[in-house]
């Protein structure tokens, strides 16, 4: 219903503006909640300056961005997951990375959200186990000495996503590479299939995350950098993670350049590669390519003319790469090397 | 003449989609079907399959991603007991309602009652579902559920984790309170059809109205009240927004007490449309199709009994 909803407006407003931009081209930008601020922010610079392209973006999850760019109905697929090896035997389709994203994990402890907690991708992955049940935890405690006292005998409830989602893709990865059990059990995916966690609640998009994180005391939720201005408005504590080094980061742009710059060597030409848990003392292990999931064929010459040269402003240094877009949402721009790659895999629209 | 073709003509398209929704049902749902066998309605763990793995599950010469298990059991029993649930708050309530409107109600106040009554049942359930999330989810979960399972824990499935607030109980309150109006509506035109006097009849007699009531109305409409009842279940057991804003979403694990998050078949197929469609096999979008069947087969029993249930009451008179 709620997509329903989502896609008549969408084509009002389509319509709305069409009557308004008679010979605009439309192109349509649909998927990751993680994405979506910084696409708005590119969308109404480039349109300020490119009458002749209409840009509708939309907040409906990676799996539904992957989906409809197969599709054909959205023309800009946007994921914080690459597209795993059986669907790309279906549909050959760019992986296009646009910048570099992170995660956070944040939690509702009254009274400790000011405390960034040290959690690790075992402790992690006992809490949506169920394995560890409290706050107060040894385990939990191990890592917290000086907080250890006033860690609290309270339930915790874990948030997952319940949509197909690249958060949940990155977060699962952490999982799946830090703790043996995790990686032989639910494993990683944009989906997974959770354990069974008595208390478990599900949400959906991060802003259902920062919500019901939120609403939630005791809760633990995992969400994407780029919504940090609503979790620090929500008075949420966020957590330093342990990386391969065995240090514990916090999310910023020192910590996830590090960990990017770690992984950019192994980037292959079709760029999809997962980030995360990237070696290096300061790397941080949560970080991601964020991926613009396109048709190489595009159907007529307008389309293909106008995705390109938003594309190609996207990835320029001039352009969407300039910090000031990126530095609004936390992320942070492609180097020079992977934005070659990124323009090279643009040139194959056709 | 011609309104008798007529209504024949539309009794028959309505029949003729009802079918035609069943057939595409079936022939959509048939590759998944094979492939789940009995676990869509026995097994708990729902798991798409691991779409970054090689290779894939087969079963009954169906292939899936490699891993991929679809269990309904969970969304089954989140469904009934939900419904189940609100009609253990909602059935009390509206008989009262329903028997103040008839028997005790001025005249003059019927009309702005019922016209109350109609509004509650055209709020769209999103509304509903938000104030499920932002009042009563907070409430039940710093409140009311930690003051049940302190204090009444040794009652089974009262006791355990009171957890967030999201579950069973809260999708139950807001399941009762959108049904109230057309349990409601029916129960108060199954007491209109009555004939006056056998309240009268029985007041006559001496009986208080709490008697009057107990012993000769309701006896006299029991089975329209049941109708009623069931009309309400058949809602309750489809409907979406609501109990998807306040259920928890749950997943792999059943209910241990009536505070634990649930899913419902509704509001899993809105949820899990999002995760299915990224599986390149398609049998996961085709296992929620195949439990939305369940769900019609299910609700399709409970209006079909229902319907003969009220037709029979208006039969005996």
């Amino acid at each position: 219903m709620r997509k329903f909803t989502a896609v008549a407006l969408a084509a009002v407003f389509a319509l709305g503006s069409f009557a308004a931009a008679r010979a605009a081209t439309p192109i349509l930008e649909t998927g990751s909640s993680l994405l979506y601020p910084l696409m708005n922010l590119w969308v109404a610079s480039y349109q300020a300056k490119n009458h002749t392209v209409q840009i509708t973006t939309q907040s409906t999850g990676s799996g539904t961005g992957i989906s409809q760019a197969i599709a054909g109905v959205a023309q800009i697929g946007a994921s914080d997951a690459y597209m795993g090896d059986p669907q790309m035997r279906g549909h050959r389709m760019l992986n296009i990375p646009l910048a570099i994203s992170a995660q956070q994990i944040n939690y509702n402890i009254p009274g400790l959200n000011n405390v960034h907690l040290h959690l690790s991708g075992p402790v992690l992955a006992g809490i949506y186990m169920g394995r560890i049940k409290y706050w107060n935890d040894p385990q939990i405690k191990a890592l917290n000495r000086p907080y250890a006292g006033r860690l609290p005998h309270r339930t915790i409830i874990p948030i997952h996503r319940t949509d197909g989602s690249g958060d949940t893709f990155i977060f699962s990865q952490y999982l799946s590479f830090t703790t043996p059990m995790w990686s032989h059990g639910p494993g990683y995916g944009t989906s997974i299939s959770w354990p069974s966690v008595s208390t478990a609640v599900g949400a959906n998009g991060n802003p259902g995350m920062v919500q019901a994180c939120k609403a939630t005391p005791y809760s633990i939720a995992y969400i994407g950098v780029s919504f940090i201005n609503e979790t620090n408005k929500a008075g949420l504590g966020y957590g330093l993670l342990k990386n391969r080094a065995g240090r514990f980061v916090a999310p910023t742009a020192s910590t996830i350049g590090s960990a990017a710059a770690a992984m950019y060597p192994k980037t292959p030409r079709d760029e999809r590669i997962s980030l995360v848990f990237a070696p290096g003392a300061n790397s941080y292990p949560i970080i991601n390519y964020e991926y613009a999931i396109v048709n190489p064929h595009q159907k007529n010459a307008e389309t293909r003319e106008a995705l390109v040269k938003f594309l190609s402003w996207v990835l320029d240094h001039n352009g969407g790469q300039e910090m000031h877009f990126l530095n609004a949402v936390h992320f942070l721009p492609l180097p020079a090397s992977i934005a070659k790659l990124s323009r090279e895999q643009v040139a194959q629209i056709h | 003449m011609l309104a008798g073709v007529l209504t024949s003509v539309a009794a028959g398209i309505c029949l003729l989609l009802v079918v035609l929704m069943l057939v595409f049902l079936l022939w959509y749902t048939w590759p998944a079907i094979r492939y789940n066998g009995l676990s869509i309605l026995n097994d708990i763990t729902w798991n798409i399959g691991n779409q970054y793995g090689t290779g894939s599950s087969v079963h009954n010469g169906v292939a899936a991603e490699p891993g991929a298990e679809f269990g309904g059991l969970v969304f089954l029993v989140g469904t009934l007991l939900s419904a189940l649930l609100a009609m253990v708050f909602a059935v009390p309530l509206a008989l009262g309602v329903a028997l103040t409107i008839v028997y005790r109600l001025p005249e003059r106040l019927r009309l702005p009652v019922n016209a109350l009554i109609e509004l509650m049942a055209g709020i769209p359930s999103v509304v509903y579902g938000l104030w499920g999330t932002i009042v009563l989810v907070p409430w039940v979960g710093n409140r009311v559920a930690p003051f049940v399972t302190h204090h009444f824990g040794f009652i089974p499935f009262l006791g355990g984790d009171a957890g967030s607030g999201n579950g069973l109980f809260a999708a139950a309150i807001v399941l009762a309170i959108m049904v109230m109006p057309i349990m409601v509506a029916t129960v108060r035109d199954v007491l209109l059809a009555q004939p006056k006097s056998i309240f009268e009849a029985s007041m006559a007699l001496g009986s208080t109205s709490w008697q009057a009531v107990t012993h000769a109305v309701l006896p006299s409409v029991r089975t329209g009240i049941v109708g009623a009842i069931l009309v309400a279940f058949g809602r309750a057991l489809g409907e979406t927004m609501a109990v998807l804003m306040v259920a928890g979403n749950a997943i792999n694990i059943l209910p241990h007490n009536i505070f634990s998050p649930i899913n419902t078949i509704a509001a899993v197929v809105v949820s899990q449309l999002e995760s299915a469609v990224s599986d390149a096999s398609g049998v996961a979008q085709r296992s929620l199709a195949e439990l939305a069947l369940v769900l019609f087969v299910i609700s399709l029993t409970v209006n079909t009994v229902a319907r003969v249930a009220i037709r029979g009451q208006d039969r005996s008179h």
